[in-house]
C-alpha cells in the first residue's frame, strides 16, 4: 500500500523548465513517476520532452487529474507557487526548495491548514515509494521496496540509511523526507500516523536532528498512538548551542533542542535509539526478526 | 543577520516607534561635538553580543570630559571578543516602568507570537512572568496587541499606547522579514510616553536577499563569528567551528552532523561542520577544502560524500588538485554514489586511497589524528 504516493499518482512539476526542475523531472520520469504536466509561467504551450507545459496550475488541473505537485522554484517565489497549487485544489504539494524565508513558510502552512492540503517540506528531498513513484530528488536506486517506513528531516543522511538497508536486503514502504526547516508541513507526527495506518508498513525508522521540539512531541505521540516498533536516531550530538548546522531548523536555542533531550524522549517512548547510522540497520534487523 | 542597537532603533523610528534621540560616535573625541548643555548622557557600546551592561559597556556621563574618559574605556573594552566600532550616546531618560516586548516565530505553534513581560529590563529567560499571545496564520490585528497589554496589567491610556506600539513593532517585524524584533526595555517615561530604550532586531538570513537596503552589509554584522565561519559566510560555505583536529567535509546537513557524531563516537574530535551542499562543482569543493584546512588545528581531513545530485568525480578532481598542492596532507576519503567509478579512477591516479564504507573512513581518520 505505502503512503502518500504510488504508481497511480499523477504528478505535475512546477518549475519544470528551470535547471533543477528539468533535471529532476527527467530523473523522476525515468524512475516511473507519472508526470502528467509541468507548470512554468510564460512557457505555457511548450513541450518538455513529451510533457505538456502550462502557464498555471489551474490549467494543468483542467487537463489532467492532478494528485500531487512538486515544486522546484527559487526561494522567493516558492510560496507563490505553493499557494497556487493549494488554491487549484492539488491535495499533496511537495516543496523541494531550500531557503524560504520563515515568514513565507508561516503563510504557506496557514494556507495548507485552511485548505486541508498536505504540504511536504519545504527544504526537503521529497517522498519515494520504491518501484512505484518518486516525488522529489531521492536517488531512486538507493532504495528497495519493503515493510519499513522511513521518516527523516535530512536528505543525504536518509540516502545513507536507505543504502544501508538495501545492502542488508531490507526494503522500505515509503520514505518521507519531511525537510530541514523549522516550519514544515507534514511533520514527524503526521508521518507516524500515516505509517501506523498503513497495512504494508510493519515498523518505522524516525531520523531526527537537533533544534526544535518535534522529536519530543513525536515521542509523546508514539506513546499513545503508535503500536508498530520504532527505531530512532538523532544527529547533532556534536553541535554547539546557538549555531545553525546547515539546516535552518538545526539550531540549539539555549538548552532546548539538544540531541540528548531528543534521545531521552525517544527512549522514554520505547523507541530503540541507534548511536550511529549503521546501527539503525542492526536495530531494524532485530525488530524485523521479532515481528517475523 | 543581527543588527546593532542603533540600527534596530533606526528601523523602529522609520515605523513610528519612539526612541531616545541618540548620536553615534566613532571615537571618544567626538563627545566634544555634542553640546555640553545636553548632558548627562548614556554611553552604550555597539557590539552584537548581549550582557553589555554587566560587562561594563553601558555608562552614564555627567559632562563632556566624563564622557571622553568613559568612551575611551568603552572603545577598548572587548565583550565576548568583540570590540565596538561605534558608541551610541543618548540622553538619560526618566523611567517610570519597564516592559519587555518581542515578536518572534514559535516553532511549535508554526507561526509568530507576541511576547511580553511586565518585568522589562532583565534577562528575559530568567523572568517568570512571560505572557504570550499567538498570531494565528500571521493575521495580525490590533486587538492582539491589546490582549497582550491587558495580560501585562496595563490599563487606560497606557493600554492604548502600548497596543499602538505593538502594531508598529509588528510592522517592523513584517516589513524587514525579522526572526526577532525585541524591545527590552520598552519604558514609560515621566510624561507617560512609551519609548524603546533598547532595540534588538535579527533579520532572517534567508530573507535578506530580498531586501536591497541590506545588500552587502552581511560582513559588517558577523563580528561574533570565528575566522573560518566568517570566511565561509563570505563565499557561501556552511561552516561551523568546533575544537578538534579532524576537519570534516560532507554533503547534506544531517549527514555532516552524523559524520561528526561518528568521529566523536569513535574517540576523535571534529574540528568543524561543513556542508558543501548539493551538486557542488570542483571549484566549490576546492574552496571548501582550503577553508577547512586553514585552521592549524586540523591534522586530518575526513571527506564523506554520498552523491545523489553531487557528482563524486567532481569531488575527486578537487581532492586530486588539493593533494598536488599539499602532498603531505592527510586525507581520508569516503565517496559513494553518483559517478563513483569515475571518482575511483581519479583517486587511484592521484594516489589517494578511497573507501565507500563510512565506518572504515571514520575509524581511519580517528586513528591518523591520534598519531599526529
Amino acid at each position: 500500500m505505502a503512503v502518500l504516493i504510488n504508481k497511480n499518482t499523477n504528478v505535475i512539476v512546477q518549475g519544470i523548465t528551470g535547471s533543477m526542475g528539468a533535471t529532476h523531472a527527467r530523473l523522476m520520469k525515468a524512475y516511473g513517476t507519472k508526470i502528467v504536466a509541468g507548470v512554468t509561467p510564460g512557457k505555457g504551450g511548450q513541450d518538455f520532452e513529451g510533457t505538456p507545459v502550462f502557464d498555471t496550475v489551474y490549467e494543468a488541473t483542467k487537463n489532467f487529474r492532478v494528485d500531487c505537485s512538486v515544486i522546484f522554484v527559487p526561494p522567493y517565489f516558492a510560496l507563490d507557487a505553493a499557494l497556487e497549487a493549494i488554491e487549484a485544489g492539488v491535495p499533496l504539494v511537495s516543496v523541494i526548495t531550500e531557503g524560504l524565508p520563515p515568514q513565507d513558510a508561516v503563510k504557506l502552512h496557514a494556507a495548507a491548514r485552511a485548505n486541508g492540503t498536505l504540504v511536504n517540506g519545504p527544504n526537503c528531498p521529497g517522498i519515494i515509494t520504491p518501484d512505484e513513484c518518486l516525488v522529489g530528488i531521492h536517488p531512486g536506486s538507493i532504495y528497495k521496496r519493503g515493510k519499513v517506513g522511513l521518516i527523516s528531516r535530512s536528505g543525504t543522511l536518509t540516502y545513507e540509511i536507505g543504502l544501508g538497508l538495501k545492502q542488508a536486503d531490507i526494503g522500505i514502504s515509503t520514505a518521507i523526507g519531511i525537510g530541514g526547516d523549522p516550519i514544515i508541513g507534514i511533520d514527524q507526527i503526521k508521518s507516524l500516523e500515516l505509517f501506523q495506518n498503513d497495512p504494508e508498513t510493519e515498523m518505522i525508522i524516525l531520523v531526527g536532528e537537533i533544534g526544535g521540539s518535534a522529536e519530543e512531541e513525536a515521542a509523546e505521540y508514539i506513546k499513545s498512538n503508535v503500536k508498530k516498533p520504532v527505531v530512532g536516531y538523532v544527529a547533532g550530538v556534536t553541535a554547539p548551542p546557538g549555531k545553525r548546522m546547515g539546516h535552518a531548523g538545526a539550531i540549539i536555542a539555549g538548552n532546548k533542542g539538544t540531541a540528548k533531550s531528543k534521545r531521552e524522549a525517544f527512549e522514554a517512548a520505547n523507541v530503540k535509539v541507534a548511536d550511529t547510522p549503521y546501527e539503525i540497520i542492526d536495530l531494524v534487523k532485530q525488530e524485523l526478526a521479532i515481528l517475523a | 543577520m543581527r543588527l546593532f542597537e542603533f540600527e534596530a532603533k533606526e528601523l523602529f523610528r522609520e515605523l513610528g516607534i519612539p526612541t531616545p534621540q541618540g548620536t553615534i560616535i566613532r571615537c571618544a573625541e567626538e563627545v566634544f561635538s555634542i553640546p555640553a548643555k545636553s548632558f548627562p548622557k548614556t554611553l552604550k557600546t555597539q557590539v552584537l553580543s548581549g550582557g553589555r551592561g554587566k560587562a561594563g559597556g553601558i555608562k552614564f556621563a555627567d559632562n563632556q570630559e566624563d564622557a571622553y574618559q568613559k568612551a575611551q574605556a568603552i572603545f577598548k573594552l572587548p565583550i565576548k571578543g568583540e570590540l565596538p566600532k561605534t558608541i551610541l550616546v543618548e540622553p538619560k531618560v526618566t523611567i517610570k516602568k519597564e516592559i519587555y516586548l518581542a515578536i518572534l516565530i514559535d516553532r511549535a505553534f508554526k507561526g509568530p507570537i507576541l511576547m511580553g513581560s511586565a518585568e522589562g529590563g532583565v534577562e528575559i529567560e530568567s523572568s517568570e512572568n512571560i505572557q504570550i499571545v499567538p498570531v494565528p496564520g500571521a493575521n495580525y490585528s490590533s486587538f492582539l496587541g491589546r490582549e497582550l497589554g491587558a495580560k501585562l496589567g496595563l490599563q487606560g491610556s497606557q493600554l492604548i499606547k502600548f497596543a499602538a506600539l505593538v502594531d508598529k513593532l509588528w510592522q517592523v517585524w513584517i516589513k524587514f522579514d525579522c526572526d526577532l524584533a525585541e524591545i527590552n526595555p520598552l519604558i514609560i517615561d515621566g510624561d507617560d510616553n512609551f519609548i524603546a530604550l533598547d532595540g534588538k532586531v535579527t533579520l532572517n538570513e534567508d530573507a535578506t536577499g530580498r531586501h536591497p537596503r541590506f545588500a552587502g552589509q552581511l560582513a559588517a554584522h558577523l563580528s561574533d563569528l570565528g575566522d573560518r565561519e566568517f570566511r565561509g559566510k563570505m563565499c557561501g560555505l556552511n561552516i561551523v567551528e568546533l575544537e578538534g583536529n579532524i576537519g570534516i567535509l560532507c554533503n547534506g546537513a544531517g549527514l555532516t552532523m552524523a559524520t561528526m557524531d561518528l568521529v566523536l563516537h569513535k574517540g576523535g574530535k571534529p574540528s568543524n561542520f561543513l556542508d558543501v551542499g548539493g551538486g557542488a562543482n570542483k571549484d566549490h569543493v576546492k574552496r571548501a577544502l582550503d577553508l577547512v584546512s586553514s585552521s592549524e588545528d586540523v591534522k586530518v581531513l575526513l571527506v564523506n560524500i554520498l552523491g545523489g545530485i553531487t557528482a563524486c568525480d567532481e569531488v575527486a578532481a578537487a581532492l586530486a588538485y588539493y593533494k598536488e598542492l599539499r602532498p603531505d596532507a592527510k586525507m581520508v576519503v569516503r565517496l559513494v554514489g553518483n559517478n563513483e567509478a569515475k571518482a575511483k579512477e581519479i583517486m587511484d591516479r592521484a594516489g589517494i586511497p578511497m573507501t565507500n564504507v563510512l565506518e572504515k573512513a571514520v575509524e581511519e581518520a580517528v586513528s591518523l589524528a591520534a598519531k599526529a
